[in-house]
């Protein structure tokens, strides 16, 4: 009598192993669903949508400004030591980022240094969206203290004087103008610049083509099976595409993640401060400087305010992530590993509340999902004449 | 007993009066909270490099850097010049140190061991220091009410690195609170369907593209969206249509729309609006954006002379 209940536990215990042992070798991560396939397009490079234009900026798609932004991004005279550019923090070799937790120029920036890559396609800018369009972005490090730490009248003073530059820039804009219309031009040019600045293909873009080719073979030569699981992972059981969807892998808006402070520094408050910022901003898609006669500012108009923005911070796009570390907003994460391990745990915010939720994946789940992260790698294309 | 312990008595500072309340950091219903006279916040504490994400009450595990953040939870806050200060405890009360012992230090600036000067700061109060040595301290949190001038404080004694007997009992209200605290966090999911629950009836819109019904017991409203189905990322509008349970539309209705996804606790990405009455019950809402796939609720309040109802329309993306 004593000995049923024993065998009993035994033979569920053994018939538990083989179904799990079973299910692990039946495991098979090739081949995709329908629904699959639909979800593994609507992330792939090929489905990105034509460039939107930006009305607030006449000269957006003019070849002649995105020429004279190219050099006005590679111009360290706007520096107040002489030797800071844009590209100074924003490396093309490195994605246009630069490698480091929190940029370094004339001092230390507030905050990492966000890529540039497809960003203009997001309605937001920085971290914290405080600038809603590319060019009135690339205005504002030119009179940080921390940045380039120049203002407004020398950088005029700088392309007034430089016979090339100011060539092009009557070309563009006309005669001299005020102060803060000549300014915002030449945000406009770096603009037209950045505009150009896109993600390539990656493996995982080639294995989406195999994908919707059909073609299982070439599936297999693309991707490995630990990648795959990464990719099941990753538009599944990790929840990763509720943020980081579409061709950029971002929704380009503003969630709280739950990130640990920066060593010495309160917690950051993030969108809640930089969603008051740009709507009070001068130029901003309301204000004099914007190109748009109809003032059609659908975002700033529609902006949700208030304390569920709390430590909320823009949904960085994915691509090339390898090439991209150290992650979060203030650089606060320095591997790939690292981030995965804190979205699997999800802790408490410090501040405001954690959008994500615990995960439970276990250690190889997250090395899979790693594993496919590390094939969105792919160097970003940009006009260098 | 240890609300009893830590019941504060709260002073109405020099300034312009002086007077008695209550104040102080206290267990609540949740975590913990700190009393400014009636202004309450969340108050929490962490030491993010030695103890990551865990969140203190009160007594703190090491001498680290600590950061301080109160969470408000009267608005008010948000408003009032807001003065932080730590001293070492030199009344000799202990966790039994109150404002009266606290104002009968002689030199405060010598005990002080961070000091940050009052100042406005809306959404949340984040205040770091690291200490540099073990032992008793005493925080002292006072707030300037804009109108009145009258200063509120709180004093909250606590220890650094768990010197004396307070850290198994506090450990273990620790866990109790935090449990306390999972159980509201759950409850906030609940509220998004007893908000909704007697006026609703759902239809999943799974992106088809068909006018959408969303019945109430006074107002049935059905969607469309003229620009095709929606999908996420891109703003879009939508119609509105509200007719009364006999079929007759309702027309010149105050229309307000909220929303957001409970299984994330979080809202719409944007504030949509109702920005056009197009008439014959028709309601244009703009400014429309979701921003993951998955389950969404819009809450849509309607409003006119006879009735107020709020109809919720489940879509999943």
């Amino acid at each position: 009598m004593s000995i049923r209940p024993v065998t009993l536990a035994a033979l569920a215990i053994t018939i538990a192993t083989v179904i799990w042992l079973v299910s692990r070798w039946d495991y098979s991560p090739r081949g995709w669903s329908e629904e699959g396939v639909a979800v593994l397009e609507s992330l792939w490079l090929e489905s990105l949508p034509d460039l939107p234009p930006d009305p607030t900026n006449r000269v957006a798609d003019d070849p002649r400004a995105v020429e004279f932004g190219r050099r006005l991004f590679f111009e360290t005279r706007f520096s107040a030591n002489g030797a800071i550019s844009c590209a100074t923090c924003h490396q093309p070799e490195r994605h246009f980022t630069d490698g480091l937790p929190k940029g370094v120029a004339i001092g230390v920036s507030k905050r990492n240094t966000p890529s540039i890559v497809g960003t203009a396609y997001s309605p937001w800018f920085y971290w914290d969206g405080r600038r809603d369009s590319q060019w009135s972005q690339a205005l504002s490090p030119l009179e940080d203290s921390n940045e380039h730490a120049v203002n407004r009248l020398t950088t005029i003073a700088i392309v007034v004087a430089d016979k090339d530059y100011w060539r092009m820039y009557k070309a563009l804009f006309g005669e001299a103008s005020s102060v803060d219309t000549m300014f915002s031009n030449i945000g406009k040019a770096i603009a037209a610049f950045e505009r150009t600045i896109m993600p390539m293909p990656s493996r995982f873009d080639r294995y989406v083509a195999a994908v919707v080719a059909g073609d299982e073979a070439q599936q297999a030569a693309i991707f490995t099976d630990e990648e795959v699981r990464g990719l099941r992972l990753f538009i599944g059981a990790a929840n990763c595409t509720q943020c980081h969807n579409g061709p950029l892998l971002t929704n380009n808006e503003f969630h709280n993640t739950g990130l640990i402070n920066f060593k010495g520094e309160v917690p950051d408050k993030g969108r809640v401060v930089g969603i008051r910022e740009v709507l009070e901003q001068p130029f901003n898609c309301r204000g004099a400087h914007s190109d748009d006669p109809a003032r059609d500012c659908a975002e700033l108009d529609f902006a949700r305010t208030g304390p569920e923005l709390i430590g909320a911070f823009r949904t960085p796009s994915l691509r090339n992530l390898e090439n991209t570390a150290p992650y979060g907003h203030k650089g606060q994460v320095a591997t790939l590993a690292d981030m995965l391990t804190h979205y699997n745990e999800a802790p408490d915010a410090m501040i405001g509340h954690n959008e994500a939720k615990p995960l439970g994946l276990s250690k190889r789940e997250l090395a899979n999902l790693e594993a496919f992260l590390r094939t969105l790698a792919a160097p970003a294309s940009y006009s260098d004449r | 007993m240890i609300r009893t312990e830590l019941a504060l008595l709260i002073w109405l500072l020099a300034m312009p009066s002086i007077a008695l309340a209550h104040g102080g950091v206290v267990e609540d219903d949740d975590i913990c909270v700190i009393k400014v006279n009636y202004l309450r916040a969340h108050f929490k504490i962490y030491q993010p490099r030695v103890s990551g994400h865990e969140q203190f009450c009160e007594d703190l595990p090491a001498a680290a850097e600590s950061v301080f953040v109160m969470e408000y939870m009267h608005d008010a806050l948000q408003t009032m010049p807001i003065d932080f200060r730590i001293i070492r405890d030199v009344t000799g009360k202990g966790r039994f140190a109150r404002m009266e012992h606290v104002a009968a230090i002689e030199d405060l600036d010598a005990v002080t061991v961070f000091y940050k000067n009052a100042m406005q700061e809306p959404d949340v109060y984040r205040v770091s220091h690291t200490f540099a040595e073990e032992g008793d301290f005493i925080g002292i949190v006072s707030a300037r009410h804009p109108e009145t001038g009258a200063v509120y404080a709180a004093v909250f004694p606590f220890e650094v690195g768990f010197t004396g007997w307070g850290y198994w009992p506090v450990l273990i209200a620790l866990l109790v609170l935090v449990q306390v605290n999972y159980l509201i966090m759950s409850g906030r999911l609940r509220r998004w369907f007893g908000k909704s629950a007697p006026a609703l009836l759902l239809l999943s819109a799974a992106a088809l593209h068909l006018p959408q019904v969303a019945l109430a017991s006074e107002f049935v409203v059905t969607y469309s969206t003229p620009d095709g189905p929606p999908e996420i990322n891109r703003m879009h509008s939508w119609i509105l249509h509200v007719e009364t349970d006999q079929g007759e539309p309702v027309e010149g209705a105050k229309i307000e729309v909220d929303g957001g996804m409970p299984a994330h606790d979080h809202g719409l990405p944007t504030k949509p609006r109702v920005t056009e009455d197009l008439g014959g019950g028709d309601y244009r809402l703009d400014g429309v954006r979701f921003h993951m796939s998955g389950h969404w609720e819009m809450v849509i309040t309607i409003r006119n002379d006879d009735a107020e109802e709020t109809v919720v329309v489940f879509l999943t993306l």
